[in-house]
């Protein structure tokens, strides 16, 4: 070893306390070149408010979106069609990661002030309440991200609050085309506007594709400007035909260092994502195929409970398409005609069959391969 | 477009409600975000087609 350097503000001290018992203690660092970092705020436990920041739990099982969810917890945003559309994979990733979100845009589209094209993670407001924002207290946050486009310059987002009044923009820059780089946000905490720290959203994360002048801002300030989802300027992908831009990795984190990826075990960051969705009926994946019982209220209306592998932010909406089937009595079937939902809460749903049936018996349901039926509740 | 519903019992509106679009049925939970979008749409002046 050459040397040991104490670089910093010299008004302070650097202390290594050693434990009052005898003995010798070593410190020891790894052979590989890098940064050991620490805060007061130690991030131990729920280091990641982002939920499936690294693209890996896709449960609709998606195509190509221009709206609505894609992977878990991450969703699409545009304010016109057929500009462009989203897509997870998985055969261009950085190191370390299995999946990332990709946007392609499809024409060289100019946007007009109130467009807007963005990638969204709501935070539930349970999961920033500790950062103790809206107070004089407020904690400074970093996002991180591993970003890759085909174009290069300046690109925004903004963190925004539940209703949308009180808004960052932000700025990273991409300085080399198609490559995977990994970029950090410090954002000092927000001490004024309103912040839910209930199962509501608390921050609403956006990463623009191309951003209206109504929605842009100067970046690195707090403003009350409203609905703000960008910084003025930023680059806009859907301004470039086959333009493509692609994230993976997210992670926001108290403190002002952007510390490595937070993995977590993929069982627990499936329950993370089931918390706002799951599928409740998807026989050509198995869930739930043939295998739910129930019993007959009247000769047509018929009842199963399903109880949510995990108990939901609210209670969810229930979505049944290709909805058919038979209910078995005494082994003969009886098709399934229609769906109902019944006595919905955070924990079950209860499920009302349309069939001809014996009233009063029980009976098991053997779902069509097209049945998909799936609980909803996010942000 | 939303519509009413009539619980498993048919003698009373369920707690849930039916969207056109997709047939999703939206609990009366104010925080669930379909829900909230009702009642924006109800603030607006529409209205529910009636359970049958």
């Amino acid at each position: 070893m050459a040397a040991i350097k104490l670089k910093g503000d010299t008004s302070g001290e650097v202390t290594i306390q050693a434990p009052s018992v005898a003995g010798t203690n070593t410190l020891e660092l790894q052979a590989t070149s890098g940064t050991l970092a620490t805060t007061a705020q130690a991030s131990i436990g729920m280091k990641n408010r982002i939920i499936n920041g690294n693209m890996a739990i896709n449960q609709r099982g998606s195509g190509a979106l221009e709206n609505g969810f894609l992977v878990d917890r991450f969703s699409i945003g545009s304010s016109q069609a057929s500009k462009g559309s989203a897509t997870v994979q998985t055969a261009d990733v950085p190191t370390k990661f299995t999946s990332a979100l990709k946007y392609t845009s499809s024409t060289a589209y100019s946007v007009l002030a109130t467009d807007y094209f963005f990638v969204t993670q709501k935070i539930e407001g349970n999961n920033i309440a500790d950062l103790n924002w809206g107070t004089a207290d407020a904690q400074t946050i970093t996002l991180s991200f591993w970003v890759k486009s085909s174009l290069t310059g300046t690109f925004g987002g903004a963190l925004r609050n539940s209703a949308f009044n009180y808004n960052y923009p932000y700025t990273y820059t991409i300085s080399s085309a198609d490559t995977w780089e990994k970029k950090s946000v410090t954002i000092t905490g927000a001490t004024s506007g309103t912040w839910l720290t209930t199962n509501g959203t608390g921050i609403d994360v956006w990463f623009s594709l191309g951003m209206g002048t109504t929605y842009s801002d100067t970046a690195g300030a707090w403003t009350t400007t409203a609905g703000l989802g960008s910084a003025t300027g930023a680059t806009s992908v859907v301004g470039t035909s086959g333009a493509t831009w692609l994230v993976t990795g997210v992670q926001l984190e108290a403190g002002t260092t952007a510390t490595p990826f937070e993995n977590l075990q993929y069982g627990q960051q499936l329950a993370l994502c089931q918390r706002y969705f799951e599928p409740l009926i998807n026989d050509s994946l198995n869930y739930n195929g043939g295998q739910l019982v129930g019993s007959s209220f009247n000769t047509t209306r018929n009842f199963i409970n399903i109880s949510m592998k995990e108990i939901k932010r609210a209670t969810p909406t229930i979505v049944g398409s290709g909805v058919g089937g038979n209910l078995f009595q005494n082994g003969s079937p009886k098709a399934v005609t229609a769906l109902y939902v019944t006595y919905p809460n955070f924990y079950s749903v209860g499920l009302d069959l349309t069939a001809s049936v014996t009233q009063g018996a029980a009976f098991h349901y053997d779902p069509s391969a097209t049945t998909v039926i799936t609980a909803d509740a996010e942000l | 477009m939303y519509k009413k519903l009539k619980d498993i019992t048919g003698t009373k509106e369920a707690n849930v409600i039916q969207r056109a679009s997709d047939n999703a049925f939206i609990p009366k939970d104010e925080d669930n975000t379909d829900y909230q979008e009702y009642l924006e749409w109800v603030a607006e002046g529409n209205a529910p087609e009636e359970a049958e």
